[in-house]
C-alpha cells in the first residue's frame, strides 16, 4: 500500500469524523463528539505517517525531497497542519464544538487532493529552483498561517450563528457554541497567529526568491495575492483597536480575509506568474 | 493606548493623520488597488494584453498608469500616505506610552486586590517583619523594579514584568518603514542586469533589464564551464557554472555557480538564471554516393573549411551550425561547390525524418531543405558538437540588508506584541493578631490568562518559601 493510497482512506475518516462532530453537536451527544475526536485522531495518525512514508518513497526513487512540492502534497500539508491546529485548540479550550465547523475543511481538503482529476499523486522530481531550504521553511509557515486563518473562519461563522441566536433565543444546537465574547477573543488569538505566521511565510518565501532569482519582490500574482491577505489582516489587527470594530465585523473581514487565502492557493493559477510549481 | 492629545486643542489634521480608521481604509485600499494589479498583467506581460483591448479601454487603462501599476506615483503617493499616518500616529501615542513605561504606581494600591478573587493568599506564622525580608527576596528574584513601602506594621510591595512589550508594537511599526526605505534605496541605487557567456569565454559587460542598456562591470567574468544534469523524466536536476572573476585580466576568484546559491563579487551579486546550448565548431556527417556500387563516409568536418568529394566533384564544406532552428532540432547549412555547374546550398537536419513529417509541403520541395540536392550524393548529419551557455543574473541592492532588517525587526516586533505583556504584581503582608496574611494581585494590559498563571506562579513559589504544599 502505498502513501497516496492511505491517504485516501483518510479522507473518509475525516468525512465521518465531521459527521460525528456535526451530529454530536446537533442531537446534543457528548459521546458523538467524542467519537469525533477520536476519528480525527485516527485519521491524524494515519495521515502523519502516510506523510513520513511519501518522504522515504521518494528517497527511495532516488529523487529525495520533502512532500511539499507540488498541489497534491500542498494541500495534503494544509489538512494536516488544519488538523494539528485544531487538535490543539480542541484540547486547550477542552470544548468540541468548534469540530462541526472546521473537520469539513479538513475533509475538503483531503478529498480534491484525492478525487480531482486534475491533481496527480505521484511524486515528481524537484526543479533546481525548488531545492532551498528556505523553500520548505516558506511552505511551512504559510500553510500554518493558512489553518490558522481556517479556524478564525470556522470560528467566525460560529460567531455570526451565534448571534443569529441571541437575536431569535432558543434555537437548540447554537445553545452549546460559547459566547460571542469568547469566541470574538479566541478568533483574534487564532487571526494574530496566522498572521505572524504569514509574515514569516512571506519573509521567507522573499529570502527564497532572493537567492533563486535575485529579487525579493517581483509582485507576482502569487506574491501580491499572499500581500493582499496580510494587509486585510492587519487591518483585521486595527480594527480591533477602534471602538465598534468588534465582533460582527472582525467576524466578517475574516471570511474576507480567508477568502484571499484561497484564492492566493487555487485562484492565482489562473494568473500567470512565478509560482507555476502550483499548477500540478 | 489612550489618546495623549489631553493638553493642546486637538489639531484637525494630525488628528485626522493619526487614527487608526485613517490606517485601516489606506491598508484595505492598498489591498483592493494591489488586486487591480494582478488582474490586469503588468510589465512585460502587459504588452500582449493591451492588444486585445479597444482603443477607448486602453487609452483608459493608459491614463490611470494601471498597466505599470506598482510603480506609477498615485500607487507611491498611497504608500507614502500610509508612511505619513503611522509616524504621526507613532509620535503622537510615543508620550503616553513613555508614561505607562516609566510608571511608578505606589506599593500600597488597593484596587488591584478589589477586582480580584481572594484565593491568593496564604496564611504563616512567621511575624510579619521576617516575613516581608522573605517575601522581598522572592519579589526582586522573580520582578524588576520591586518597590516597598511600610506603613502601620504591614508591608506592602509593587513588581513588574515585562513592560517593554509596550514597544513591541513601534518596532512593528518601525520594521515597516525600515522595509519601504530598503525597497526605496534599492530602486533608486541598485540595478537588475542580465549576460550570457558561453562556456570558455568572458565578458566585462550585462544588459541592464529596464533599460536594455548595457553596463561595464569594471571586471571580467569567466565560465569555465557549464555543466547540467537531469532526471530520468528529462527535467534538469541541477546545473551549474565554474566562474572566475579577473580584474585588470588576471583571474581572482574561482567559484561555484548554483541556482539557489548566488555568488557575490564587486559589490554585484550574480545567480545561475538560465542554461542554452548553441552550436560549436564541429560537425559529424555522413555522406552516401548512391551508385551501382553504394558509397558511404562518415567524417567529422570544421566549420567554414572546405573538403573535396571523394569521386572529386568539387568540394563542400559547412558555413553554418545551430543547435536548433526553427524548434526543429539541431541543422547545419552545407555549400558546394561543384566542378561543373552552380553553388548551391541546402540545410541538413539532424532529425531528417523526424523534420520530414513537421516540415510545410512548399518547404519540403525546396532544395533547400534536400540532403540529395547534390546527386548522388546525401548528406546526413549525425552528431553536431555543442556549446553551452550560462544564463546569469547580475544585480545589485543596496537596499537588501535594509529590508532584512526590517524584517528581522518587524517578527520580532510581532513576537512581542502578541505574545508579552506588562504584568504588575502587588503583594501585600498584613499583620494579623496571630499569624501573618500574604496577599497577591496583578494586572496587566493584556492577557488575562497569562496573569493569572503568573500569579500561580508567585504564590506557589511563596507557598514553597514558607513551607506549604500546595
Ligand atoms: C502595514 C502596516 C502595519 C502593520 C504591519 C501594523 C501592525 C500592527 C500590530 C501587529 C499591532 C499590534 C496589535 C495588538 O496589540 O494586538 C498594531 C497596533 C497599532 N497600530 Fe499598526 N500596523 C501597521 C500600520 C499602522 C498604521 C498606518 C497606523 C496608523 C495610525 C497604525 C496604528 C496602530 C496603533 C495606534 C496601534 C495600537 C498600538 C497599541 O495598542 O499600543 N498601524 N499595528
Amino acid at each position: 500500500m502505498d502513501s497516496s493510497q492511505i491517504l485516501s482512506y483518510t479522507t473518509f475518516v475525516y468525512f465521518g469524523a465531521f459527521m460525528t462532530y456535526l451530529l454530536g453537536m446537533v442531537m446534543n451527544r457528548a459521546v458523538l463528539s467524542r467519537l469525533g475526536t477520536y476519528l480525527s485522531l485516527l485519521g491524524f495518525t494515519a495521515q502523519t505517517l502516510a506523510i513520513i512514508f511519501r518522504w522515504v518513497e521518494s528517497y527511495k526513487m532516488g529523487i529525495g525531497h520533502a512532500p511539499l512540492s507540488n498541489l497534491y502534497e500542498s494541500l495534503v500539508f494544509f489538512s494536516w497542519t488544519l488538523m494539528l491546529l485544531y487538535l490543539i485548540l480542541e484540547w486547550r479550550t477542552k470544548n468540541r464544538i468548534i469540530g462541526p465547523f472546521v473537520t469539513p475543511l479538513v475533509f475538503l481538503a483531503m478529498a480534491y487532493a484525492s478525487f480531482s482529476p486534475n491533481i496527480s499523486s505521484q511524486i515528481q522530481p524537484l526543479i533546481p529552483a525548488l531545492k532551498s531550504n528556505w523553500l520548505i521553511s516558506h511552505v511551512i509557515t504559510c500553510f500554518f498561517a493558512y489553518a490558522a486563518f481556517a479556524l478564525s473562519l470556522g470560528i467566525s461563522i460560529m460567531y455570526l450563528l451565534k448571534r443569529l441566536d441571541t437575536v431569535k433565543k432558543n434555537n437548540l444546537f447554537l445553545r452549546l457554541i460559547p459566547s460571542t465574547a469568547i469566541l470574538d477573543d479566541l478568533n483574534y488569538q487564532m487571526i494574530v497567529i496566522g498572521f505572524l505566521m504569514l509574515t514569516l511565510g512571506i519573509i521567507t518565501g522573499s529570502v527564497w526568491a532572493h537567492s533563486a532569482w535575485g529579487t525579493y519582490w517581483s509582485w507576482d500574482p502569487k506574491e501580491t495575492w499572499s500581500l493582499i491577505t496580510w494587509l486585510i489582516y492587519a487591518s483585521v489587527i486595527h480594527a480591533r483597536l477602534v471602538r465598534g470594530w468588534k465582533g460582527k465585523r472582525i467576524a466578517i473581514l475574516s471570511i474576507v480575509g480567508f477568502a484571499c487565502v484561497l484564492f492566493t492557493y487555487f485562484g492565482v493559477n489562473y494568473l500567470a506568474g512565478l509560482h507555476s510549481y502550483a499548477k500540478k | 493606548m489612550k489618546n495623549a492629545q489631553s493638553k493642546n486643542k486637538p489639531n484637525a489634521i494630525r488628528q485626522f493623520l493619526s487614527s487608526v480608521k485613517l490606517a485601516i481604509v489606506l491598508l484595505i485600499l492598498l489591498a483592493i488597488v494591489s488586486i487591480v494589479g494582478t488582474v490586469i498583467p503588468q510589465g512585460q506581460g502587459a504588452v500582449e494584453f493591451a492588444k486585445t483591448l479597444s482603443p477607448a479601454m486602453f487609452r483608459f487603462l493608459s491614463t490611470l498608469q494601471l498597466f505599470d501599476m506598482y510603480n506609477a506615483p498615485w500607487f507611491r503617493l498611497l504608500i507614502a500616505f500610509l508612511s505619513l499616518n503611522l509616524v504621526v500616529c507613532s509620535i503622537n501615542r510615543f508620550p503616553s506610552t513613555w508614561k505607562r513605561f516609566s510608571a511608578k504606581p505606589a506599593p500600597d494600591r488597593s484596587k488591584p486586590f478589589e477586582n480580584d478573587s481572594m484565593e491568593d493568599f496564604l496564611e504563616v506564622s512567621v511575624n510579619g517583619d521576617k516575613a516581608s525580608k522573605r517575601v522581598e527576596k522572592i519579589l526582586r528574584s522573580n520582578y524588576k523594579n520591586v518597590r516597598q513601602k511600610t506603613s502601620d506594621g504591614n508591608h506592602y510591595f509593587y513588581g513588574n514584568k515585562g513592560r517593554f512589550s509596550y514597544f513591541g508594537v513601534y518596532v512593528v511599526h518601525l520594521s515597516v518603514l525600515l522595509i519601504l526605505v530598503g525597497g526605496l534605496v534599492g530602486s533608486f541605487f541598485g540595478f537588475e542586469a542580465y549576460v550570457n557567456i558561453l562556456e570558455g569565454e568572458k565578458t566585462d559587460r550585462v544588459i541592464i533589464r529596464k533599460t536594455m542598456r548595457p553596463l561595464n562591470l569594471g571586471f571580467e567574468v569567466r565560465c569555465d564551464k557549464f555543466s547540467v544534469d537531469f532526471y530520468k523524466t528529462g527535467t534538469p536536476r541541477e546545473f551549474k557554472s565554474n566562474l572566475t572573476f579577473l580584474v585588470n585580466g588576471k583571474d581572482v576568484r574561482t567559484n561555484d555557480l548554483l541556482v539557489n546559491h548566488p555568488v557575490e563579487f564587486g559589490g554585484i551579486t550574480f545567480y545561475q538564471a538560465s542554461y542554452g546550448s548553441v552550436a560549436g565548431k564541429e560537425a559529424r556527417l555522413r555522406i552516401d554516393k548512391k551508385s551501382n556500387k553504394p558509397v558511404s563516409s562518415e567524417k567529422t568536418v570544421k566549420n567554414n573549411i572546405s573538403y573535396p568529394f571523394p569521386g572529386g566533384e568539387g568540394t563542400y564544406q559547412v558555413i553554418d551550425m545551430r543547435s536548433d532552428i526553427m524548434h526543429l532540432g539541431p541543422a547545419v547549412l552545407i555549400s558546394i561547390q561543384p566542378k561543373i555547374g552552380k553553388p548551391l546550398e541546402f540545410w541538413v537536419f539532424k532529425n531528417h525524418d523526424a523534420v520530414q513529417k513537421k516540415l510545410p509541403p512548399p518547404m519540403l520541395a525546396s532544395p533547400k531543405f534536400n540532403p540529395e540536392a547534390f546527386s548522388p550524393y546525401r548528406f546526413s548529419l549525425t552528431g553536431l558538437e555543442t556549446v553551452y551557455y550560462t544564463g546569469l543574473q547580475a544585480n545589485r541592492d543596496p537596499g537588501v540588508p535594509i529590508v532584512w532588517a526590517g524584517c528581522f525587526l518587524m517578527v520580532s516586533g510581532l513576537f512581542v506584541t502578541f505574545f508579552m505583556s506588562h504584568k504588575r504584581v502587588w503583594v501585600r503582608v498584613l499583620t494579623r493578631r496571630t499569624k501573618t496574611r500574604i496577599e497577591v494581585a496583578g494586572t496587566t494590559n493584556k492577557n488575562p490568562v497569562g496573569l493569572q498563571s503568573e500569579r500561580h506562579k508567585l504564590i506557589s513559589s511563596l507557598k514553597n518559601e514558607f513551607g506549604k504544599k500546595d
